[in-house]
């Protein structure tokens, strides 16, 4: 079996505050992977380890065989929470900008998912509303032909119409030579695209399966589950 | 490299261009003041004097954006870091600090050139007397300069990254990395050699006093130090920007 992303009894302190704990994970490429949990439970902080912006306080953290740096940079394609875009940039700023820095950047795909998603290139990104900010977060991320992505929180202050849209993003950029992996509260709308799933509870993985015999096992809905499991 | 430097660039070049368009122009004014009543040498003088002052507050600002472009990444929510670009902590600081380099070489050559043209307007034998007075080598003085502005930028932006290394979202960090600025400035004085600050006095008394100090050998060995050390801090950052830093 081939793993993109491992982890061995990895953890994360911030100070004393502890955000994960020896987290043994592994993640098979060419699948949708959702990391589901409540706020706190360490699923950014993962997300942020992978993507080399968070330096473990213990254990490991390996993708594609290398520990995070330029050459896992340059393969994984992050979608972070927050808003990164510089105040001077126009979504067209943006666009070029990603085009010159990531080599696996598809400027075309971009140009279609930035119209798909309803985004202008001249807007100034300081103007947009925070699901078009997620809108055009998301566009740039997967319009690179990266290995693995992680989507943090790709669903947050998008309105339903705007999460049908990203769902189907997803899905398009989504083939058996990419990994994704996604956290998110919203179980509803994402359960659909996901084929393993962790839930992650104190910086602690509590539960783990396929999304196919979690379902069948419990004879009820992730959603139900994550209810069952964090009441 | 190149793209970044591109981009340090495309996002602030509209403040380049007033920057040294200020510099300029108002050299440009204070010349056609000062050879508006020739002979005058006190109005010469004053509209030297006024170009000299505008000239320091642009290298002011010159140093305080060289911190800035590289503080801005790590405390900020924007940067180079936060976009996980799949660039090495050398190159990143390396296009940071070259843009530094671009502006300061600027703003020498525009201070030199109307420096050179106000002193002209001056009475030739005073000038000389005085400059014979200082007797200030001029090309390790140059260089010290030069090598002693990399030196403290590139010790500041140090301990900004350590601060930022060792305490995560910390908001007293700012005031921290000043304690390790001058913690850092003791430590080399400790050893002997020459911190940005002290080596500005030592040049100044120098020539204040018109001692005939032959600062060649002093010049040229602070300047060896001030090599030294600025490749050490710029190895240290970016290793710390690569490898150990909490973003």
């Amino acid at each position: 079996m081939e793993y993109i992303l491992t982890t061995k009894q990895l953890s994360k302190y911030f100070y004393q505050k502890k955000a994960l704990e020896k987290v043994d994970i592994n993640i098979e490429k060419g699948k949708i992977y959702g990391i589901l949990g409540p706020n706190g439970g360490g699923k950014s902080t993962l997300l942020k380890l992978a993507a080399g912006l968070l330096k473990p306080s213990g254990g490991e953290i390996t993708i594609d065989n290398k520990n995070p740096g330029v050459y896992t940079k340059s393969i994984v394609s992050y979608l972070p929470e927050t808003n990164y875009f510089y105040k001077w940039m126009r979504i067209k700023d943006a666009l070029n900008f990603f085009n010159d820095l990531y080599v696996d950047f598809d400027m075309e795909n971009a140009g279609k998912s930035i119209e798909f998603m309803k985004l202008e290139e001249k807007e100034k990104i300081t103007s947009l509303s925070k699901g078009m900010l997620g809108r055009l977060k998301l566009s740039l991320a997967l319009s690179r032909n990266a290995k693995l992505y992680l989507l943090d929180e790709p669903l947050n202050g998008i309105d339903p119409v705007s999460r049908e849209k990203i769902i189907t993003s997803i899905l398009d950029v989504f083939n058996k030579k990419s990994t994704i992996i996604i956290c998110s509260h919203l179980i509803y709308y994402i359960e659909k695209l996901l084929d393993y799933i962790f839930f992650l509870s104190e910086g602690q993985v509590i539960l783990e399966g396929e999304t196919e015999n979690l379902r069948n096992e419990r004879g009820i809905s992730i959603d139900k589950l994550y209810q069952e499991v964090f009441q | 490299m190149i793209t970044l430097l591109k981009y340090e660039i495309y996002r602030r070049w509209k403040w380049l261009v007033i920057r040294y368009a200020a510099l300029i122009g108002l050299g440009i004014v204070f010349y056609n003041r000062a050879t508006f009543s020739p002979m005058q040498y006190n109005i010469a003088a004053a509209s030297m004097g006024k170009f000299f002052l505008v000239s320091l507050i642009v290298f002011a600002i010159i140093i305080v954006e060289g911190i800035n472009m590289l503080k801005e990444d790590l405390f900020e929510s924007s940067g180079y870091l936060t976009f996980t670009l799949p660039k090495s902590g050398r190159s990143i600081l390396f296009a940071k600090n070259f843009l530094l380099f671009v502006q300061f070489f600027l703003w020498a050559l525009v201070s030199i050139q109307f420096g050179t043209m106000f002193l002209k307007l001056l009475p030739l034998e005073e000038v000389s007397r005085y400059m014979a007075e200082i007797d200030l080598p001029v090309y390790p003085a140059i260089l010290f300069v030069l090598t002693a502005f990399f030196n403290f930028v590139l010790m500041v932006q140090f301990s900004l990254t350590l601060t930022r290394t060792l305490l995560y979202r910390n908001k007293y960090s700012g005031i921290i990395s000043v304690g390790i600025f001058f913690l850092l400035t003791y430590l080399i004085e400790k050893f002997y050699y020459g911190p940005f600050l002290y080596q500005v006095q030592r040049v100044y008394s120098e020539i204040g006093s018109g001692l005939e100090v032959n600062m060649l050998s002093a010049g040229y060995t602070s300047v060896f130090m001030n090599i030294v050390l600025s490749i050490i801090f710029f190895t240290a950052t970016a290793y710390l920007l690569e490898n150990k830093i909490n973003v």
